[in-house]
């Protein structure tokens, strides 16, 4: 599978080299039975493996020219950086030449090319080798034996398939593949080794691992300082690179390794002369090629002594939160000079940074590095040049320092070497190494060109044969490279046309197309099995990563070489719930004509008869498709097509439903490399002239997107032929896509104190945008956190204490601030709603505070801000207050706040305390007191609630049985209510009046109507006799009573309900007997109703 | 049972035991029959509400005492629902338009105008007009109280409002104006220790006059909260003496620990252990002020003389901004800061050179 092999090299070089040397030497052992652990374990490496091995195997043996060239390169180039010093001018100017050697001439070619650099180590090599033929025949016996007979195997299958198919492709793939590789190559044989090495240990079937390890030994032994790094790798500094092998696998693309070995190794040979470890011998060879002027330069950088790693034993755990030591702005910030140096000095050479650097902070000097073509690596291995050091570096990274000798150096030390090395790394062995790369990556790029122009041009010879996009379009066009007339947008007429020329996510579109492969299979078999890799169980696959990254192209690329006819539907549908139900129905079961007719002139093509669906944009599907996503999901259960699934976000909720339905494929960034080829090719095919530095730092700038880059370019050719380093980062910040940042990110970066460094060159501009990237959110997120940091401020006291007064004056002052802020905040929000205050609200109660106390934030968590749930439970408990102050009314005088103040305490004494301590026998006593003040149970509660410090409630613990003798009990009785609610709403205007008499439908009660009333009884009598009202009501009365009991029943308890209907019964009964005790008086401007349990009486009383 | 501050409160004019010279001149302007529209205003505990409700009894006899509560429901421009409750006897109206925050205007020109476009229907009551009693009148927006200005005028035949306030401060001078101002001081510590000894003899306690003067004290002439305490002293010790302790309530012990804090650690962490108690007491509906003032009350004792007057100036400061900001968290804060940096810079002896 060409596709394959491309991006897999272009990918990650680092692994074809694995392949090649690892089949080799698996294979003998294997017969029996490695075979099949080959086949059988993890579907994602193994298949791969076997997947490239038989298809060089198998291209090779067909198309010996194409891969010549390319072969022999691999190996001439790959045997050079280790072995043999001369052979590599050599091989630099040779690449463009030879063309034409079969597969063992190349072969030979390359061992002979080892003998000749290193007789000495012949007998190694050559058993290598032999072996190595050994095995590449196996392989493709291997592969041929496969292909024919399993079709079951999914691995397998798709290679036969794409193998049939596509052949063609391959063929261009592998040989674009080879040329992205050439540059790499050089690396790639040591990382291969290493990569070898961990791939069998993981792997772990192999009994050949010993045998491996030798084979690399002895190279290695060749160069000693090799060796040693060999080991250092094995053994302490293993974790990283184990690591990212590991990664490499899983994601099958991590490219950056492999980056950063290229330059590294290249660059290793220039360091080694300076090493003060390196043996003169041993690096006499690889010095040679440094002119004794480059020498004397790379002397003279100022060395530094890196401290010596502490010693190992202390601390165990990861200590969280310790990590931002060396985050913070360098000290001396603003005191480094930029130095100006001669463009590309740092060609071929690489840089770790660690630690906390005193003048420049490390973005700084990252870009310095970059922008004069030097490689920056994370992490220091065996082939770093220097190591930048500051204070405080991480105790592994010294210990790598130590081990492999590297050269470490100060910031200054690295100005020095941008000043006096010459343009292009002069002459030296890395710059040397680098042009050569160079030179190869242009040729590749050429050569990968001329076959796209000769792709075109055959698509258009056959009139769009391909019903790809890129063929469509460029039907009948086609001619060669003037591109002059041609009106598509570069991303269409780039858009890849085969699978080779997706860039990244090879595992998921390998995935993707033998899920579609299988698709009939599967149908068959009902999805009841799910296959090798899980797939075989999914009706649909859903695709989901960042934009720009190709699914989409990836999806109909698929279906393409599948022979599928794509239906799609996106975003710009709509796609509710009925229309995707009914709409669907008819794509669900159909075939597509396609596979029966076609134009003039062109043959019908059976594959079409299959549909594939692709959604695209499903995370689109907004408010107006309403309930598509829940039907799509449906639909994905029982398609009887393939259904593809394209969304950015999977984790959004509203993707929920299609959890377990759908086969989840992520999609990743492609790294810069896999991108920058392709780039690359574009831009010669454009005549365009970019440095690669300049095109990485257009990828990086857009977040690996690739149709943003591609755009880019496309932007930049209407107007200049060339692109510098700083317009391409003028380029990318212009076209910079503004991601909203989350709170905590926000408060992260405003209060870690890198925008308050003298050195930072963020302006209030900046930082007032940082708080409109949630300016709801990020002042308080500030209020909350800002007493968290370690301001940088209160850094250069002299002691303790002046430190400790210097933070609580800036405390202080930042609390300030945000006390103004909030003034600001009221007139924003408040009754003036003065909304141009926003950029003055920033300032107050985000920036201004932050530039007080800005600084570390290590061991302070960064937390939500508390604000908003204290004020949601402040306002919950301000209701219980209401309503508790609402009941009382009746009986006391104060306002609310006089309620809570005054009352709530006595009353949680004589409530909550008095049922905590004397427990149920206080339970009579407690009820006689809520209802003389009309508390319900729920008042009792929100009492209980309302306590704080010495009476919180979480300290009030009492005994369950008192508890449940309380809430029987209360419920046994019934309770006085004060009132009622009415529901009628009052219109704000109009109809306001004469609507008062009809509120005397709240009846209202009174147990204690006679508490109230002690003194004034009779007097009371004497008025209710007076009043001339209380007869008359009682005819109209009737039916609003009638309704206000009704209304009372539903709203109150039901105990009021059970006992209404007795009572009635009895009320009637017993009515003329009852009228003495308390009478219910009622007029027509309002109502003073003493409610009791005898209330329902009293209605029939007054209606006799 | 209810509680003593309840039972035993007064119920006409005659039974006040305090100020008898306000209770004298209501008692006449209630017999006027000419009655004016009122703000009072005073501390809370003072007894207006109960002077008030004294008043109408004198006005409307003991009919007025006949009151329950209605609840309604108004409607906003904006088509909100606002429920409101409404406290009232044939005669007269009480409401607390503050319960409804910022839509109080709409309470005040609707209920207002339907209660005094109507007339009272009762021949035999002894006034034509209707009284509204407006709580928290101090806590009216200024939207809702220049409803009332002219509300006040037009409907004057039928319809007399009595504000109620802590302060005149927040009252519109139209409306100033407009009312007759009565003024009800809270009650001296004598008057408190009179009271409390008549209800304690009521209730059949012993008599305990040093007890009684210390609680008198205690409550900072607030007769409501001396009351409660007295209760509350003689509901938890059978026997009580000069020595009994009076409990604090909740949140005043909760805040005298917050000053502990304060005064025991001067650090940026500490600020952050104070907030979470601040953030306690304020949702659990204790003003932002009265924690504020409480707050700068028990530091007081616990500091240097120097820096007092540093303290004082710097809580009012924050008091204000708590008026005219809207998360009191904030100044709160600000002002636990700015104490601690304070008193710390005196305890270092540094100056402490101001900044703003």
């Amino acid at each position: 599978m060409p596709s394959d092999i491309r991006s897999f090299f272009g990918g990650k070089p680092a692994a074809t080299p694995a392949v090649q040397e690892k089949k080799p030497e698996k294979a003998p052992a294997k017969k029996g039975r490695g075979r099949k652990v080959v086949e059988d374990s993890d579907e994602d490496e193994a298949p791969k493996v076997k997947k490239t091995a038989a298809k060089k195997a198998e291209k090779r043996a067909p198309t010996p020219e194409g891969e010549a060239t390319t072969t022999s390169d691999y190996f001439g180039s790959k045997n050079k950086p280790k072995r043999s010093e001369p052979t590599r001018p050599k091989t630099a100017g040779k690449p463009a030449a030879d063309s034409e050697p079969t597969v063992t001439p190349v072969k030979a070619n390359g061992r002979a090319s080892k003998a000749k650099g290193t007789p000495s180590k012949e007998t190694p090599s050559s058993r290598t080798s032999s072996r190595k033929k050994a095995t590449t025949s196996y392989a493709e016996l291997q592969g041929e034996d496969e292909f024919p007979d399993d079709d079951l195997d999914g691995a397998e299958d798709v290679f036969t398939a794409e193998f049939k198919d596509h052949r063609k492709d391959k063929k261009e793939a592998y040989k674009e593949d080879d040329d992205e590789d050439d540059e790499p190559v050089k690396p790639q044989r040591r990382s291969n080794g290493k990569g070898a090495q961990k791939k069998l240990k993981d792997d772990d079937y192999d009994p050949d691992g010993d045998v491996d390890m030798k084979e690399e030994n002895p190279e290695d032994d060749f160069v000693v300082p090799d060796e040693d790094e060999e080991i250092v790798e094995d053994k302490p500094a293993t974790k990283s690179k184990a690591a990212a092998s590991r990664k490499r696998k899983a994601q099958d693309l991590d490219e950056e390794e492999e980056e950063d070995e290229a330059p590294t190794k290249k660059t290793k040979k220039a360091a080694s002369p300076a090493k003060p470890k390196a043996p003169a011998k041993k690096a006499k060879k690889e010095d040679a090629q440094d002119s004794a002027a480059m020498q004397d330069i790379l002397a003279g950088v100022p060395l530094i002594r890196a401290p010596s790693p502490p010693p190992k034993t202390e601390q165990k755990g990861f200590k969280f939160g310790g990590q931002h030591g060396n985050s913070g702005p360098p000290p001396e910030a603003g005191s480094f000079e930029a130095p100006d140096g001669a463009e590309n000095c740092l060609a071929g050479l690489s840089f770790v940074f660690t630690g906390l650097l005193q003048k420049l902070s490390r973005d700084e000097g990252q870009a310095l590095v970059k922008r004069y073509g030097g490689k920056v690596m994370s992490a220091p291995s065996k082939n770093t040049s220097y190591v930048v050091l500051g204070a405080d570096a991480g105790p592994k990274k010294l210990e790598v320092i130590k081990k492999n000798g590297l050269k470490v150096i100060d910031e200054e030390g690295l100005a020095h070497l941008i000043r006096v090395l010459p343009a292009n790394g002069g002459d030296s062995a890395a710059a040397a190494k680098n042009a050569e790369k160079k030179a190869k990556e242009e040729e590749k790029i050429r050569e990968m060109a001329a076959e796209m122009e000769k792709q075109e041009r055959a698509i258009g010879g056959t009139g769009g044969a391909r019903a790809g996009k890129t063929a469509n379009v460029s039907g009948g066009k086609g001619k060669g490279k003037e591109n002059a007339p041609d009106t598509r947008l570069w991303t269409v007429k780039y858009a890849p046309s085969a699978m080779n020329q997706i860039c990244g996510n090879k595992t998921q579109v390998d995935k993707l197309q033998k899920w579609l492969h299988d698709f009939p299979k599967n149908q068959r078999t009902k999805f009841k099995m799910a296959g090798p890799n899980g797939s075989g169980n999914y009706r649909a696959v859903m695709i989901h990563g960042p934009p720009g990254i190709g699914k989409t192209t990836a999806a109909h690329l698929v279906a393409k070489m599948e022979g599928y006819d794509v239906v799609e539907s996106n975003a710009s549908d709509t796609r509710s719930k009925k229309l995707v139900e009914s709409g669907l129905k008819g794509v669900l079961s159909t075939t597509s004509l396609l596979g029966y007719f076609a134009g003039d002139n062109k043959e019908v093509e059976a594959g079409k008869k299959k549909l594939v669906l692709i959604m695209d944009e499903v995370d689109g599907m907004s408010a107006g498709d309403r309930g598509g996503v829940g039907a799509l999901a449906a639909v994905c259960k029982k398609s009887q097509i393939p259904m593809i699934l394209i969304c950015n976000d999977r984790k959004q909720p509203k993707m929920k439903p299609f959890d377990f339905v759908t086969y989840d494929l992520p999609f990743r960034r492609p790294t810069t490399d896999q991108i920058r080829a392709r780039i690359s090719t574009i831009l010669f095919r454009e005549g365009m002239k970019m440095p690669p530095n300049v095109v990485n730092a257009l990828i990086e700038g857009s977040g690996a997107d690739i149709r943003q880059v591609v755009n880019m370019i496309s932007t930049a050719k209407l107007d200049q032929e060339a692109m510098d380093f700083d317009q391409g980062k003028e380029m990318s910040k212009a076209w910079e896509k503004h991601t909203i940042l989350k709170p905590w990110d926000i408060t992260g970066k405003i209060l870690g104190g890198g925008m308050f460094a003298p050195s930072s060159k963020s302006t209030l501009n900046d930082k007032i945008e940082l708080y409109f990237n949630d300016h709801e959110f990020s002042p308080l997120m500030l209020q909350e956190n800002y007493l968290g940091t370690n301001p940088i401020l209160s850094n250069n006291a002299p002691n303790q204490k002046m430190k400790n007064l210097k933070a609580l004056e800036l405390a202080s002052k930042a609390a300030d601030s945000i006390s103004d802020g909030d003034l600001v905040d009221r007139m924003i929000h408040g009754s003036q709603q003065q909304w141009s205050l926003m950029p003055a609200h920033a300032v107050f109660s985000f920036v201004r505070p932050a530039s007080f106390v800005a600084g570390s934030m290590s061991g302070h968590q960064t937390r939500f801000t508390s604000w908003l749930g204290k004020n949601s439970s402040q306002g919950k408990l301000t209701r219980m207050v209401k309503e508790i102050q609402g009941h009382m009314r009746l009986r006391t005088s104060g306002d609310r706040h006089e309620v809570r103040q005054q009352y709530v305490p006595t009353l949680w004494k004589n409530l909550v305390q008095k049922l905590q301590v004397e427990g149920k026998e206080a339970v009579p006593e407690i009820i006689d007191l809520m209802d003389s003040y009309f508390l319900t149970k729920d008042d009792w509660d929100a009492i209980m609630e309302l306590g704080v410090g010495p009476m919180d409630m979480e300290n009030v613990k009492i005994e369950t049985q008192a508890k449940a003798t309380f809430t029987r009990m209360y419920n046994a009785a019934t309770h006085p209510l004060p009132f009622m609610k009415s529901s009628s709403v009052l219109a704000p205007k109009g109809k306001t009046t004469k609507e008062k008499p009809d509120l005397e439908e709240a009846i209202d009660e009174s147990d204690e109507g006679e508490a109230v009333d002690d003194k004034p009884d009779e007097e009371e009598d004497m008025d209710l006799s007076k009043d001339k009202y209380v007869a008359k009501p009682k005819k109209k009365k009737a039916p609003a009573k009638a309704k206000g009991k009704g209304k009372k029943a539903a709203e109150d308890e039901d105990e009021e309900d059970e006992e209404e209907k007795p009572k009635k019964a009895k009320g009637k009964a017993a009515a003329k007997g009852e009228t003495t005790g308390e009478r219910t008086l009622s007029s027509l401007t309002g109502v003073i109703v003493y409610m009791n349990i005898f209330a329902p009486d009293l209605f029939f009383i007054s209606l006799k | 049972m209810a509680l003593l501050v309840d039972k035993h409160r007064p119920r006409s004019l005659e039974a006040l035991s305090y100020h008898h010279t306000l209770s004298d001149r209501l008692r006449s302007l209630a017999q006027s029959g000419d009655f004016p529209h009122l703000l009072i205003y005073g501390p809370s505990g003072a007894g207006k509400k109960t002077r008030i409700t004294a008043t109408l009894r004198a006005l409307y006899g003991p009919g007025v005492e006949k009151i329950k509560i209605d609840s309604r429901v108004f409607q906003t421009t904006s088509n909100r629902k606002l429920e409101f409750n409404i406290v009232s006897s044939n005669y007269h109206l009480e409401i607390t338009p503050s319960d409804v925050g910022n839509y109080d205007r709409v309470v005040v020109q609707d209920l207002l105008k339907e209660v005094a476009q109507t007339q009272q229907v009762d021949l035999a009551a002894k006034q034509r007009f209707k009284v509204v009693v407006i709580n928290e009148a101090d806590h009216l927006t200024r939207d809702a109280q220049a409803a009332l200005r002219r509300t006040m005028e037009k409907y004057s035949p039928n319809l007399r409002l009595i504000l109620l306030a802590n302060s005149t401060s927040n009252i519109i001078a139209p409306i100033r104006s407009r009312t007759l101002l009565v003024r009800v001081a809270a009650p001296t510590e004598e008057e408190i220790c009179d009271v409390l000894k008549k209800v304690g003899k009521k209730e059949g306690y012993k008599e305990n006059a040093e007890l009684e003067k210390r609680i008198a004290k205690e409550s900072g002439r607030n007769l409501r909260r001396a009351l409660l305490m007295f209760e509350a002293v003689h509901a938890q010790n059978e026997q009580v003496n000069e020595k009994t302790p009076i409990p604090p309530p909740d949140w005043e012990a909760l805040i005298a620990q917050i000053a502990d804090d304060i005064i025991a650690e001067h650090t940026p962490a500490r600020i952050l252990q104070v907030r979470a108690k601040l953030y306690d007491l304020l949702t659990h509906c204790i003003p932002a002020t009265t924690i504020l003032k409480t707050l700068t009350f028990k530091l007081m004792p616990k500091i240097d003389d120097a820096l007092k007057s540093e303290v004082v100036k710097w809580s009012a400061f924050y008091e204000h901004r708590i008026r005219m900001g809207s998360k009191v968290i904030f100044h709160l804060e600000a002002f636990v800061a700015k104490f601690m940096r304070v008193s710390e810079a005196h305890l270092m002896g540094m100056d402490f050179d101001d900044d703003f």
